[in-house]
């Protein structure tokens, strides 16, 4: 697979056990090229973070499928910038908060929590794949 | 202590369980003689094992959603709604996510900003948390049998809390709720947990209260070859009545192909109690649960009744003593109260009509029963081998080397070498086998089974086709051909 010199940390958020997207994302996101580096499920904000200071990443995409969402991508934006990743892009997507709630709203909650893109349920991962390219400016 | 296939002795369990109630505050209200009382006085139509086993005897399927919020008012508003406007027969209180990685700080803080926020921010209820006191609000508070339904690899004090307050089922089990739930736990950890909660269990039972355990069927719910998920039951059935356990029921995540769905629940049955026997467990009583489609779903509401009434008749008609229920909402996350009851109607609407029918024997159901049992058999046989006769140490074992293996688990301790696809008539089958002990007989069906479907897709066997079986059903279709076919 030709890569395209970008690496994405990606990771199932929290206490959320969903593994079976996440190894999906992995397996599309290495098919377009990018250098994933997978932190699997049940992950902590430290580890996303820990992640992409080592491995130099260009983003972090936060998956959430349980409804805690909320809960756990508070304060993520900012623990991102006291550990030096300046305006790293910034994704999250999933079943991101409990229950059917509109749409609109949810996604200004999450911006306003510093995510670059806030993705509905059900996304396929090849959209949000298109769209890290035009961020990273390779598309 | 090692881990080992036997009856914990009552000095065993009562030491370990000091050490468990001081895990967290709630755990000191429990009163061992109190909550025997409580229980013994609890009245019948409140008791899930009893329940269960005069729907065996009616031949009849009950319907059981999933539900839980953070708070106890809200939770018993809920539960309540689901029983008089959904009709349900049986209760869930299912459990939050944190509570489940035992994180009740986080559950705390979850309650508080649901009371702040007007609206619940945990995805269950944290019964641990509000303790045997706000168990017993809720336990008081409705008209039904209450289980508690979560995916805990400790599940201990979780457990002794709910038991103690009236909650009447547990579901669970040492494999079942880690493989699936867990990224590091160690399986002879999650095991001696359950033996544990099974324990705890089997002393209720011994002081003459009746409680139902439940493992967890569907396991990852991604296409899970039924051999494999029985399997997993059949072991944690033993494992439970090794310790005590009477009432059992042994789960099934539907498979979407209706022959081996009621080949699948037969099999179960028919094996786990030819088991028993075997080993001298003459007092159980086994029933079993049908879940309705544990994969993606459509975001169509329309369709998605179409998913869940497909997964009533297929329940009915393999003749589960339950079904868990979805909801229109599946698709995207926790449903509302509303929509958990359509659910439940939908659910219920069908029960009805199809009370009374079974899928009749033919040649096609008795063959799918008989290579379900054969893949089984030759599973439990090496399980029994790699432990030298001790079932428990058996299973770590045969997670260790991939002779049980489960797809798409996150567990570190699953092998995730084996890769399950559907045929060319949506039954699962094993695509890849990895280390599993098939014999030759066995895995020459399955690939040639798969080699139709290739055929007729004009396509290799391969991953592929169970990437595109992941999505199928979310997107309108049982097997995930390639388009225009």
């Amino acid at each position: 697979m030709e890569k395209n010199g970008k690496k994405v940390v990606i990771g199932v958020i929290g206490s959320d056990c969903h593994a079976v997207g996440n190894k999906i994302i992995n397996h599309v996101l290495e098919t377009m090229g990018f250098e994933v580096i997978n932190i699997g499920v049940l992950s902590p904000q430290e580890d996303f973070i820990n992640a992409a200071v080592e491995t130099n990443a260009d983003a972090i995409i936060v998956s959430s499928l349980y409804g805690h969402g909320e809960l756990d991508c508070q304060g993520l934006r900012e623990k991102c910038e006291e550990a030096g990743l300046k305006d790293i892009t910034l994704y999250v997507g999933g079943n991101i908060v409990v229950g059917k709630q509109i749409w609109e709203d949810v996604e200004k909650r999450f911006k306003n929590m510093g995510f670059d893109r806030v993705y509905k349920p059900g996304t396929p991962i090849e959209i949000t794949a298109g769209h890290l390219k035009e961020d990273l400016g390779i598309a | 202590m090692n881990l080992k296939f036997r009856k914990w002795t009552e000095e065993e369990f009562l030491r370990e369980r000091e050490e468990v109630l001081r895990q967290w505050h709630t755990g000191k209200e429990i009163n061992f003689e109190e909550s025997i009382e409580y229980l013994k006085n609890l009245p019948d139509h409140k008791n899930f094992a009893k329940k269960l086993i005069d729907a065996k005897e009616r031949g009849i399927t009950l319907a059981q959603p999933r539900a839980g919020v953070a708070l106890i008012d809200e939770h018993i508003e809920l539960l309540n709604f689901l029983d008089q406007k959904g009709g349900a027969d049986l209760l869930p209180s299912t459990i939050d996510s944190y509570t489940r990685q035992n994180k009740y700080e986080e559950c705390e803080r979850g309650i508080k900003e649901s009371k702040k926020a007007g609206r619940s921010l945990l995805n269950g209820f944290p019964g641990l948390n509000h303790g045997v006191k706000g168990c017993r609000e809720v336990v008081e508070a409705v008209n039904l049998p209450l289980q508690l339904r979560h995916g805990t690899p400790d599940a201990r004090l979780l457990s002794e809390i709910m038991t103690a307050a009236g909650f009447t089922s547990n579901e669970g089990g040492g494999i079942s709720y880690n493989i699936p739930y867990a990224k590091s736990v160690s399986l002879e950890k999650t095991i001696k947990d359950w033996q544990y909660v099974d324990r705890l269990v089997g002393w209720y039972e011994e002081q003459g209260i009746s409680l139902n355990r439940e493992p967890f069927g569907p396991l990852t719910g991604t296409l899970v070859p039924p051999s494999m998920s029985n399997v997993v039951q059949i072991l944690e059935c033993l494992m439970a009545a090794e310790q005590g356990v009477r009432n059992i029921t042994l789960g099934y995540g539907q498979c979407g192909n209706l022959i081996q769905d009621v080949a699948a629940v037969r099999a179960m049955q028919e094996q786990a109690e030819e088991y028993c026997a075997q080993m001298g467990y003459d007092k159980v009583e086994i029933t079993t649960v049908f879940h309705q489609w544990m994969g993606g779903f459509p975001e169509d509401e329309a369709k998605a009744f179409g998913v869940i009434s497909n997964g009533a008749s297929a329940a009915a008609l393999a003749g589960a003593t339950k079904v868990i229920v979805k909801t229109p909402h599946e698709a995207i996350g926790i449903p509302t109260k509303e929509a958990n009851a359509e659910g439940i109607k939908t659910t219920k609407m069908v029960l009805n009509l199809l009370e009374g029918q079974k899928l009749a024997d033919s040649d096609e159901l008795n063959a799918e029963i008989a290579q379900i049992k054969l893949e089984v058999k030759c599973l439990m046989d090496k399980v029994a081998e790699l432990g030298d006769g001790d079932l428990a140490v058996g299973t770590v074992k045969a997670f260790e080397q991939g002779v049980l293996d489960i797809p798409f688990a996150p567990s570190m301790f699953n092998a995730g070498k084996m890769l399950p696809a559907r045929d060319n008539t949506g039954k699962i089958r094993y695509l890849e086998v990895g280390n599993l002990p098939f014999s030759d007989e066995i895995k020459e069906f399955n690939r040639a089974a798969l080699q139709e479907r290739a055929d007729f897709e004009g396509r290799e066997i391969g991953f592929q086709m169970s990437v595109d079986d992941i999505f199928a059903v979310g997107k309108g279709k049982l097997i995930g051909r390639p388009e225009g076919k």
